[in-house]
């Protein structure tokens, strides 16, 4: 039995479902990351695990006990929030002696537990500091110390970090994980940024319309989605959606492309499908003066001119408008790039391996484009 | 009828501090636009008081502290004033135990009903006190009107039996009826701005119950509103006329406008005397708040006088 465990959690509000029919299971020590959009669900499972909602439908087990209608201030969790939800009135270590306050700790035990708190998440000096007086990765940080303060079973993390400027958001996520993997605590951690995901995480879970699109570890994710959805929201892809010609010989009719994918028994011929290919898997060739060998080898080649060149230093990414008036993306090593330039007309290459090819229906093509919209 | 300078003093004296953050530091020298409003208004505020107090010590071409003597050594002074303020605590304290807890209630769990609590904050506006006072006395006096019973759920025959019409208790608690829209508008504008039902859910999250969170981080988060709203209460009490007189009570209010009936020089003594003890009082309590503040370091809560109104 897992530490803890959602067994077929619901939530209903009114007639709409936040969260439909969940099923999770957390490891002890693991770090459980729940991604997705605005809306899927996330933040709902996150508030029934910490006993601010009460799930509708089924159970919430945490090392084998069922806490589903135990109050929030009986769990033994921790939380950090998005706006941080410091005491204001309080300082650094009072906030974070509050917990510890009301379990009747002797006072000695707090104030040694706070200095050694404050040293973990790097705040030493500023334990007399009002929040006010705290930057927002400051205060971000004595809010993970009270949480921890009072040893949570379960560290539940509500998009910390979305409120903190770009730099201070990726040091604050290692540290986050430096202190979860240090602790050994479980922690579910909830975000839209699939960045930070694919960062900080033991395993991930992808959700849509309140539902798990897929449960892995992050390198699954990213390489191998089971979902038209996993695979569109986390990290960006060309898409080509069309029907698979052969499965056995892995052939796909995308509009005017006939695309080499890997062959799949999974699949049958004539079933429509989307073709992925991630960015930095596509290579770029000048078109003219090419050696026919090249195209004649067994891979996808499409022609198609530059329409904008971005440098984003480590590699420079190309937006390539093809004959047939597709947009495609090709994410170039900058070493590799320099010759490329805007109007230059070039060949795409990418190999069958690099295709990722998905059964699509009507209702997988809504999540598409509603994934689509959250990337923009 | 608010009788007396009391709320004119308080609340003019309130609006004018505002909390230390607010205030900006006036530059050093030249006499600009502001310096020159500042007087004006000060000039509009302490002319009449002054006035008052000429003609209270003034006879004839003369002066005579004899009306100055004789409201001091009039009993009827010191037993009015300790009643009014008696009846004022009682109700401040009254109003702010019954509205805070309710406010915070109503913020966290039925935000919904908050357009029903503003409306029913407003009624005392809208209703006439004497209206107020007549009905009060009409449904206490022992008069079994089963519509009255049913409507306030057995609560009403029940008092009634206690005789409780005409009493400083029901007066306390027409003044809390009255005093409703300054208590509960600071309260829910403070509720309103320290983003209660996270710092609510952070305090459960760390094993606080429902009181202990009201206590020890919302009260002290909101305790400028509150102090705002006791401030208003305490002075809509202390010069209130109407139910009072109409319940047959003796209070400060009324017994100044006795005095100034029979003696108008001893009236504007008590006037100008009830504006230094209201002015006493709210300068204590703001003392109490900045000293509250510069302790806790808390910024931006400031005295919500003119959200109240």
């Amino acid at each position: 039995m897992a530490f803890l465990e959602l067994e077929n959690i619901s939530k209903y509000f009114g007639r709409n479902t936040a969260v439909d029919h969940i099923h999770l299971a957390v490891e002890h020590g693991e770090f459980l990351t729940l991604l997705g959009p605005s809306g899927c669900g996330k933040t709902t499972i996150l508030r029934m695990v910490a006993g601010f909602e009460v799930p509708s439908e089924g159970y919430i087990l945490l090392d084998g006990d069922d806490i589903t209608q135990r109050a929030a201030s009986k769990r033994p969790m921790g939380m950090v929030f998005q706006s941080y939800a410091l005491f204001p009135h309080m300082t650094a270590e009072q906030n974070i002696a509050f917990g510890m306050n009301i379990k009747h700790v002797p006072r000695e035990t707090i104030q040694k537990r706070c200095a050694e708190l404050l040293e973990l998440v790097g705040l030493g000096d500023k334990g007399r500091s009002y929040p006010h007086q705290l930057s927002g990765g400051q205060q971000q940080r004595v809010a993970l110390a009270r949480a921890l303060a009072v040893e949570p079973k379960v560290l539940l993390l509500d998009e910390p970090l979305s409120a903190l400027d770009a730099k201070v958001r990726v040091s604050l996520r290692n540290e986050i994980r430096r202190i979860q993997q240090q602790l050994k605590m479980t922690a579910i951690y909830v975000t839209h940024d699939q960045e930070e995901a694919l960062a900080i995480s033991d395993r991930i879970a992808v959700m849509a319309k309140g539902r798990i699109e897929q449960l892995d570890q992050p390198e699954e994710i990213y390489s191998n989605p089971r979902t038209v959805f996993a695979a569109s929201f986390v990290g960006s892809s060309n898409q080509f959606s069309g029907k698979l010609e052969s499965a056995a010989q892995g052939l796909c009719k995308a509009g005017s492309h006939l695309l080499h994918v890997p062959p799949t028994s999974s699949l049958k011929d004539g079933d429509a499908v989307l073709v992925l290919v991630r960015p930095e898997e596509v290579t770029l060739k000048e078109a003219e003066g090419q050696d026919d060998s090249d195209t004649n080898t067994t891979g996808n080649h499409i022609p198609g001119v530059i329409d904008l060149r971005t440098f984003l230093g480590p590699f420079t990414r190309f937006h390539i408008r093809t004959e047939q008036g597709d947009s495609l993306t090709a994410d170039i090593p900058s070493q590799q790039a320099r010759d490329n330039f805007v109007a230059q007309h070039v060949i795409l290459s990418f190999a069958p391996e690099a295709c990722q090819v998905l059964p699509i229906d009507s209702e997988e093509a809504k999540l598409v484009k509603q994934a689509e919209a959250e990337a923009v | 009828m608010q009788l007396g300078p009391n709320n004119i003093a308080s609340r003019a004296i309130a609006d004018v501090i505002t909390g230390p953050q607010s205030q900006q530091k006036p530059r050093r020298g030249g006499f600009g636009l502001n310096k020159v409003a500042l007087t004006i208004v000060l000039i509009y505020l302490l002319v009449p008081l002054a006035a008052t107090l000429v003609f209270g010590v003034a006879i004839g071409n003369g002066i005579d502290f004899s009306a100055l003597k004789s409201t001091f050594t009039d009993p009827d002074l010191s037993t009015t004033l300790v009643f009014s303020l008696e009846l004022a605590l009682a109700t401040t304290l009254l109003a702010v135990i019954l509205v805070t807890p309710t406010a915070y209630w109503v913020q966290l769990r039925l935000p919904k009903a908050r357009p029903l609590l503003d409306f029913l904050s407003l009624i005392p506006f809208a209703m006439p006190a004497i209206v107020l006072s007549v009905g009060l006395i009409e449904v206490y006096n022992g008069t079994n009107s089963p519509v009255i019973n049913v409507l306030s759920l057995g609560i009403v025959p029940a008092l009634a039996n206690l005789k409780i019409v005409n009493t400083p208790p029901l007066l306390v608690c027409a003044y809390v009826i009255i005093a409703l829209p300054f208590v509960y508008r600071p309260i829910d504008n403070s509720l309103r701005a320290i983003n209660t039902t996270v710092l609510t859910e952070a305090a459960y999250s760390l094993g606080s119950g429902w009181w202990r969170t009201f206590l020890t981080i919302i009260l002290p988060n909101i305790f400028p509103g509150v102090i705002s709203a006791a401030l208003l209460v305490f002075s809509t009490v202390m010069g209130e006329f109407t139910i009072a007189s109409l319940f047959g009570l003796y209070t400060f209010p009324i017994y100044l406008n006795n005095t100034g009936q029979n003696d108008p020089h001893k009236a504007a003594i008590l006037a100008v005397l009830s504006f230094i003890f209201t002015l006493l009082c709210v300068l204590g309590i703001i003392l109490l708040v900045r000293i509250r503040r510069s302790a806790t370091g808390q910024r931006g809560a400031q005295i919500e006088i003119a959200a109240a109104r």
